[in-house]
């Protein structure tokens, strides 16, 4: 318990720190929100609308503490303010309509590649030598090794245009009311499948080396020949034995992945027109939008170390080992 | 112990099987790609991608910088339609106006038997609202002393200075209903989720991130022109996935940048896959920062200019879709105003590519050649930065020509391209050398030349300018635009308008390249009645003021 408290404070010690740097980043960055918009709008804009926006946005001029002290208040207040990019919505509904969609991609995508990953490296590294040893590494590494960017735009072409079996685009079809029926659910599986399917063609292949990997070195272990000398069954001394110990480092991967999913999936987005937080964060860099990156910002950084803590509390009770120091 | 182990063992296989099984059900569920295609059943939507536009939010506030789409173009509408493609004025919500004598103010008289879409009548009330809200949350229209309704149907604007520019601001505005929004406590904050507007398409229906409907408008004014049924509009978080939408027959009408359009759109179906890119954009000028030696020296400028192979920039770097510019710097959109004697005397000629010519003014000016490069008064070799934005690809290329065109003549030219953040900030504080840089646009030449040349609009270096990033000013100049904009006559305006001309080809502000055209490609296999070259009451832009005409002409198509 006293380990899960010390723990904690270190947490609220991180939280605070991401939390300066997430005020102080965006305002080292060149130009203001409206000079923005107005180099964007390339010549549509009158220049007298400058000062127009500026009015309208009532941009801060405070002194930059002051400034601080009130964002601080707001964060805990849950008042993350009101976008610049999409006036006047505030960033809260922004996040709130688009993170839904970023979690079901990705922890789709993530659940299947660590799963999938995790077991073809524990029985690569169990059979040695075998075909999946042999076959996958190497077929999987080259397949991750794709620029994501032309993977995704292959996938989507070979089997939304050309073949027709997937949607190309959004989360469900248009004209679709959101509900829990049979139509709906299956629709979003539909379209889910594609943009899931691309990133855990990326990213299992890490998984399962990096399963092998630790489940090669745990299987040299005394232990393991112990346990083989005593009769266990292979796929006992398999599951039970080795991969409970070489899983160790996968769980600490999947914890920081988990909190990193939150900042969305860039390019799946955009190739899939798939809704989504990345390209919100992307848009909000180009435009500036303090406020909306401050909220996504933050909502990534509260994921991230909320993530860790969970993983550091799996870790507890996996390895007894962090429990005795 | 035994049993709760082989559970475990058995949920971890179970667990690989329901993902396998997932995976593989799912694959056949996918229905492919459904949509719009084909439909010609009298009810089809009207389908419009948003390519810049990931995600909609239902935010219907006109006065909001990045508003839904459709929401001045198909919810609230002006007083008057000024089309940018034919330069046409027709009269929407107000039948006729008239400018005062003196140019002080201008009268509107407000079309009969107009509606809100709440069934409410328009009045002479909701424009002067309008204004009044404008000026509070907003600001601008500086020259606007008082707006004034002398009975329901006449709204008068009293200016504090004779400005006949303003026709085209005031008459392009959107009208609000007053008896909606006065009741808003914090206007500028306000959403509007259901818009009560007086265009043809006010209904708001099934709202989705990535998808929303507009319905019609059950009182509105020209019910005989609502020929379609409604309004589709699809969210698209880049060109590549619109682009595919749209290539593949799925929305009628797009606005992003097609590439190698003739194959990847028009073959495909000949008959009924169109484009049509006429040049009504503003002028795209190569811009050197005239407070920095050499280029305050229009001698130079003229000499670099004429180093520029504009038929190159159009026809590579811009896919042949741009018009390259004269020495009066008029966009195409200005022809009618373009002053022949001008573009046809020999002070012209330095928008026109010539080598030798170039090298020549160079060395009479002063920046002799040796060994292939020109060196400065000072000694130093002559070198300049070129900066454009990161995102803006084509203007990179015609950087790069410009560097090409530069080498030629013996001047060393850097391309610099970090993101336009950066970009803008040195053009906002005059410390770029040159860059690629875009000019202003309005329904009349004086807001271009205003833009380039008037001394009111030059700051000096590292105050933040919004517009005349090369800082150039003429005293002459401001007599004339002044003029202009107190000139109540069109007579008076092209005289005043020939005399900028005159004097942009004499100084050379900035170096014109090109008008930037304005993209736009539709299908009619379920829509016809599109603006075309022969017919060009609209440009083919979804988001600009004669969109409302194009919404209006459509016909669907019937099966």
């Amino acid at each position: 318990m006293r380990l899960v408290l010390r723990n904690l404070g270190f947490y609220l010690l991180a939280f605070w720190a991401s939390l300066t740097l997430n005020f102080l980043l965006p305002r080292f960055m060149p130009g203001d929100p409206v000079s923005r918009m107005f180099a964007q709008a390339q010549g549509s804009m009158r220049p007298d609308q400058i000062a127009q926006l500026q009015k309208l946005f009532g941009l801060d001029h405070r002194p930059l503490w002051e400034q601080y002290l009130g964002y601080v208040k707001s964060v805990f207040t849950g008042d993350l303010g009101i976008s610049i990019s999409r006036f006047p919505t505030p960033v809260s509904d922004v996040i709130g309509s688009q993170i839904g969609w970023t979690l079901l991609l990705g922890i789709t995508a993530l659940i299947t590649a660590a799963v999938l990953g995790n077991l073809l490296g524990i029985v690569a590294a169990w059979r040695r030598g075998g075909f999946l040893d042999s076959a996958f590494p190497p077929l999987l590494v080259f397949v991750g090794s794709f620029p994501y960017f032309w993977l995704a735009m292959g996938a989507l072409y070979l089997f939304g245009v050309t073949l027709g079996w997937f949607p190309l685009r959004h989360a469900y079809d248009v004209g679709l009311t959101p509900g829990l029926n049979g139509e709906f659910l299956s629709n979003v599986v539909s379209h889910l499948f594609l943009p899931a399917l691309t990133i855990v063609l990326v990213s299992v292949g890490g998984w399962m080396l990096g399963m092998r990997n630790s489940m090669i070195a745990t299987n040299a272990e005394d232990y393991i020949t112990m346990a083989e000398a005593k009769g266990l069954s292979p796929s006992r001394i398999m599951f039970r034995y080795a991969a409970r110990n070489a899983m160790l480092p996968s769980v600490t991967n999947f914890g920081m992945a988990l909190g990193f999913m939150v900042g969305g999936a860039l390019l799946t987005e955009v190739v899939f027109a798939y809704p989504g937080i990345g390209y919100q964060l992307l848009n909000a860099v180009q435009g500036l939008d303090y406020p909306l990156m401050q909220g996504i910002f933050l909502t990534i950084t509260a994921a991230v170390l909320l993530a860790n803590f969970i993983v550091d509390l799996v870790h507890v009770r996996l390895d007894p080992r962090v429990r005795v120091r | 112990m035994t049993s709760s182990r082989s559970a475990r063992r058995s949920l971890t296989a179970a667990v690989a099987v329901a993902a396998a099984a997932a995976l593989l059900l799912t694959g056949c569920s996918g229905n492919g790609a459904a949509g719009a295609a084909g439909d010609t059943s009298r009810d089809q939507l009207l389908t419009v991608p948003r390519e810049d536009m990931g995600t909609f939010t239902r935010n219907f506030n006109p006065f909001s910088p990045k508003v839904g789409p459709m929401t001045k173009e198909a919810i609230y509408e002006p007083l008057m339609v000024h089309s940018p493609a034919d330069g046409k004025d027709t009269p929407w919500l107000a039948t006729k106006w008239e400018q005062a004598k003196d140019g002080r103010s201008i009268t509107f008289t407000l079309r009969d038997g107009v509606k809100w879409s709440d069934g409410k009548p328009l009045t002479a009330a909701d424009v002067v609202y309008t204004f009044g809200l404008q000026k509070k949350l907003l600001g601008g229209f500086d020259y606007l002393d008082k707006v004034t309704a002398p009975d329901a149907h006449t709204v008068t604007f009293a200016f504090n200075k004779p400005f006949s520019p303003s026709v085209y601001e005031i008459a392009g505005h959107f009208i609000l209903p007053e008896h909606i929004w006065a009741k808003i406590k914090d206007p500028a904050k306000f959403t509007n989720p259901d818009p009560v507007g007086t265009g043809p398409y006010t209904k708001v229906e099934k709202f989705e991130s990535q998808s929303f409907e507009l319905r019609k408008n059950p009182s509105y004014w020209q019910p005989e022109k609502q020929h379609i049924a409604g309004l589709r509009l699809l969210a698209f978080s880049g060109n590549d996935s619109a682009n595919l939408a749209f290539t593949n027959g799925e929305v009628d009408w797009t606005q992003s940048f097609v590439p190698d359009i003739e194959k990847s759109f028009v073959a495909k179906d000949k008959k009924h896959n169109h484009y049509w890119f006429p040049a009504t954009g503003a002028m795209i000028n190569w811009q050197l920062n005239t407070t920095k030696a050499p280029f305050d020296d229009p001698a130079v400028r003229k000499a670099l200019s004429m180093a520029v192979d504009r038929d190159k920039i159009t026809k590579v770097a811009m896919n042949g879709y741009a018009n390259p510019a004269d020495c009066t710097g008029l966009a195409g959109t200005y022809d009618s105003w373009r002053d022949a004697s001008v573009v046809n005397s020999p002070s012209c000629d330095w928008t026109k590519h010539d080598v030798k010519a170039a090298a020549k003014a160079l060395d009479a000016a002063g920046y002799k050649e040796k060994g292939g490069k020109r060196t400065l008064k000072n000694g130093k070799p002559f070198t300049l930065d070129i900066s454009v934005g990161s995102a803006s690809s084509d203007w990179i290329s015609v950087a790069n020509i410009i560097k090409q065109n530069l080498a030629e003549v013996g001047i060393t030219a850097n391309v610099k391209s970090p993101d336009w953040a950066a970009v803008q900030t040195t053009y906002d504080m005059g410390t770029f050398d040159s860059g690629i840089v875009w000019s202003g646009n309005g329904a009349t030449p004086y807001e271009f030349y205003r833009g380039v040349m008037s001394t009111k609009v030059v700051q000096p270096v590292n105050k933040k300018a919004t517009e005349n990033y090369h800082r150039f000013g003429d005293k002459k100049a401001d007599q004339l635009i002044d003029a202009f904009a107190a000139a109540t006559d069109e007579k008076t305006q092209h005289a005043k308008a020939d005399g900028l001309q005159k004097l942009f080809a004499e100084d050379a502000p900035v170096v014109p390249l090109f008008t930037g055209p304005e993209w736009g490609a539709y299908t009619d296999t379920r829509f016809t009645g599109w603006p075309t070259a022969q017919n060009p009451y609209a440009t083919l832009s979804n988001r600009s003021v004669s969109t409302v005409l194009i919404l209006t002409t459509l016909k669907p198509v019937r099966g």
